[in-house]
């Protein structure tokens, strides 16, 4: 079992390869190995492998899509192969072939995406997407514009972009997660990749995205959103603490007693009793939230671009079907 | 139970001295009732009731009632209602009253004539089975109400119809046995009317019967259907409350507070299997006159749990306390709408649209729970989707019958008050977050696909 833990470790060392693709490749690789004899068998084996992945995992949702994709397509597959160990190569070899064609889709969002970029444009991202640099470098060709990124803070991906993109050519800011809503009367548009696109037609994606989703929402700019098909997730959550990320410890409150501890004995010249370090505050933070449909303008994905209540309704003829 | 009235309930139009119907037995209350109805249908036409033995009696009514009326409130003769009837005189003239309540009730009510109107099939011809006119008599009486409940009613009383049925001679039973069942359907319409899951289910129910096979013995053909019958009942009501009650259950978690609407079925099984796995959580039942279902939901949820002591790590642990419950009506939900964690509630059919058919004040409910950013679900089994689509709740309707449901007395001072009590009301599919049914939750705008999904468009 440590092995597909391994294997989904080094599939993600490719800068190409998201965490939806890793899991397929290394569920097809248990597939490959198992020495399940039935299809029953190699279901549960693959359920039990996508288990042990999603409790070894950070976040948990993006990687789930992948597993669910795989194993629905594992399931609905027809088995008329002549022995079962000629279906699981068959199966592997679908598995791979899909990966494969999974890593174009970025490119074809990215000239389905830059139709709606205007000449002169200035765009608002969030923290780091494979899929929006894809974009932003496609529209660089043929357009002039400018980028504002936020920090993102805790993991500060955003200054990645900014480097990647200010070494493209492109001119670029850095803004602080709390300027956004400063910032938002000179942009045209945000446009942010994801995590997951769920069953309401709503959004997962790294922490901080809800918040400019709102102000866009507020200042009537177009909120984009690009998603390749495999993050279609079939999950429904109703708030943010409906999330499966969510556990009991994040944002909890610290009970009075230790807080209350070190302040009245002892002397001011202690430092605070509030440890105040970036990862201190962080270890307490949500990493993802839950963009509500109605704030999304619309979702490109290789399939089109879709209104969440497209993306809805595909996911249910999907899934629900 | 006099309980004080709300203005949204009463409707001061018409010049109707509606008669004290407490003081009738309730063959009389139905007569007069369908009395009623044929007179606001066709003013001219007269009233259906030359056929009946009780004539006599009903029809100097509304003099009775005036009669009375001058002496005090009606209440008082509540309790002695049969003999206060015989003692009134049968001499009134009869003919002009009844002329002139006709018009008066064409007059009431008129926006809403249309609500419930039943089918007249009275004396329809064919032979009404023993079985159907005992349910008719429960849909009319409320003894049998919801969604649920009344469509595995109508499918298990026509079970027994089929198999108490012969086919004629010269004849087939994929092509008679229709025939013998649409009196029978008009007969249960005439008491209530259909409710879109029998309709669903009736469907269902025909294109089995014409399907079946000629050449079959009579006896198999119809233990075939009757088996039919059986699996769509297990599969669409049975199977699919249980999964959503799996799916729902996915979003209760400890310490949420659920808040949900008058009574359904669904719901009920909802909110007691997710205690049965052990979710702490509690519950407000809000509900609204007339018809107070909430309070059988109460009841339900508050004696749930077993109560017997439990064995673990060899130590005797006393049974969990029942859920606890909060019971409010519909005029105290903006004060406990702020308490509540999510909204569920259940529904009489769902449109394509989204838009959700359900007991009257769930729109309410849900456009409160909208304002204060509540997630609101709804479970809904697929059986209940209707393929039409749905604007508003006063294109069709029901109105609960005044002669059950007499929620306030009619008072000497007010004779132009009519009372409308809609059963009904529409949720529009914007103040839905998600539909629970059994293929996943679903966001309302998504509805439509569902049946596509399904393969399930007959046309």
């Amino acid at each position: 079992m440590d092995s597909i833990c391994a294997t989904y470790r080094r599939k993600l060392e490719d800068e190409q390869i998201s965490p939806p693709l890793a899991a397929i490749l290394s569920l097809t690789e248990l597939c490959a190995t198992s020495n399940a004899g039935t299809m029953f068998e190699l279901v549960k084996a693959l359920n039990e492998g996508a288990d042990f992945l999603k409790q070894h995992s950070s976040n948990p949702i993006s990687l789930n899509a992948g597993c669910e994709l795989f194993i629905a397509f594992v399931t609905l597959f027809p088995h008329d192969s002549a022995s079962f160990s000629d279906l699981k190569m068959e199966l592997v070899k679908q598995g791979e072939a899909y990966v494969r064609q999974a890593l174009t889709y970025r490119r074809k969002i990215g000239e389905l995406a830059v139709d709606f970029i205007k000449d002169d444009s200035v765009i608002l991202t969030h923290s780091y997407s494979r899929v929006v640099m894809e974009t932003l470098l496609l529209a660089h060709k043929s357009k002039r514009i400018s980028v504002f990124v936020t920090e993102a803070r805790p993991r500060g991906l955003g200054v990645k972009t900014a480097e990647a993109l200010t070494a493209a050519g492109i001119p670029c800011t850095v803004i602080l997660d709390s300027a956004v809503a400063y910032a938002m009367e000179k942009v045209d548009f945000v446009l942010v990749g994801s995590e997951a696109v769920v069953e309401s037609g709503g959004l997962i994606n790294a922490i901080g995205s809800l918040n400019i989703a709102i102000i866009a929402n507020a200042a009537n700019k177009p909120f984009y959103a690009l998603a390749e098909s495999y993050k279609f997730h079939r999950l429904f959550p109703l708030s943010q603490y409906d999330l499966p990320s969510h556990n009991s410890r994040m944002l909890s409150f610290p009970s009075p007693l230790q807080r209350d501890r070190p302040s009245p004995d002892q002397s001011a010249a202690q430092a605070s009793p509030f440890s105040t370090t970036q990862e201190e505050i962080a270890k307490n933070n949500p990493d993802v939230d839950y963009t509500r449909p109605d704030l999304i303008s619309l979702v490109f994905s290789e399939l089109g671009s879709l209104t969440p209540f497209g993306v809805a309704q595909y996911l249910v003829g999907m899934f629900a079907g | 139970m006099s309980v004080p009235t709300t203005s949204n309930e009463v409707t001061a139009s018409g010049l109707s001295s509606q008669p004290s119907q407490k003081n009738m037995s309730k063959a009389e209350r139905r007569e007069l009732q369908e009395k009623q109805r044929a007179a606001k249908l066709a003013q001219k036409q007269q009233p259906q009731t030359a056929d009946t033995p009780n004539k006599p009696k009903s029809k100097p009514k509304p003099a009775a009632a005036q009669k009375k009326s001058s002496s005090g409130p009606t209440e008082t003769a509540q309790s002695s209602a049969p003999d206060a009837s015989r003692s009134h005189p049968k001499d009134a003239t009869s003919a002009p009253i009844v002329d002139g309540e006709a018009t008066s009730k064409s007059r009431s009510l008129r926006i809403f004539s249309h609500f419930g109107l039943p089918k007249h099939g009275h004396g329809a011809k064919g032979d009404i089975h023993p079985c159907i006119v005992k349910l008719a008599l429960q849909f009319s009486e409320f003894r049998i109400s919801g969604a649920n409940a009344r469509c595995i009613a109508t499918l298990t009383a026509f079970k027994t119809v089929i198999q108490d049925y012969t086919t004629p001679p010269n004849n087939t039973l994929s092509r008679h046995l229709m025939t013998h069942l649409s009196p029978q359907i008009t007969h249960l319409v005439s008491a209530r009317p259909m409710s879109v899951t029998m309709g669903n289910a009736i469907r269902q129910l025909k294109l089995e019967i014409s399907g079946s096979d000629i050449d079959m013995p009579e006896q198999d053909a119809k233990d075939l259907l009757c088996q039919k019958i059986d699996d769509y009942i297990r599969d669409r009501i049975i199977i699919a409350d249980e999964v959503i009650q799996d799916f729902a259950g996915k979003k209760i978690k400890d310490g949420d507070v659920i808040l949900t609407y008058a009574r359904s079925s669904v719901v009920e099984k909802v909110l007691l299997s997710a205690y049965r796995q052990g979710k702490r959580f509690s519950v407000i039942v809000v509900d609204s006159r007339p018809l107070l279902e909430g309070k059988a939901l109460l009841q339900a949820l508050t004696s749930a749990p077993p109560v017997s002591w439990t064995l673990s790590n060899d130590s005797l642990l006393p049974p969990p306390p029942p859920i606890p419950c909060t019971y409010a009506l519909l005029p105290a939900l903006p004060s406990l709408i702020t308490e509540a964690t999510t909204v569920i509630l259940g529904a009489h059919s769902l449109h394509s649209n989204g838009a959700v058919f359900s007991r009257a004040g769930t729109a309410l409910v849900a456009m409160m729970a909208k304002q204060h950013s509540v997630p609101v679900l709804v479970c809904c089994e697929t059986y209940k989707f209707s393929e039409g689509v749905m604007l508003d709740g006063f294109g069709k309707n029901e109105l609960a019958p005044s002669h059950i449901f007499q929620t306030i007395p009619t008072s000497p001072l007010t004779p132009n008050l009519e009372i409308l009590n809609p059963l009904y009301d529409l949720t529009p599919p914007s103040c839905i977050t998600a539909v629970v049914t059994e293929v996943g939750l679903i966001p309302p705008s998504s509805i439509s696909t569902i049946p596509m999904a399904l393969g399930r468009i007959n046309l």
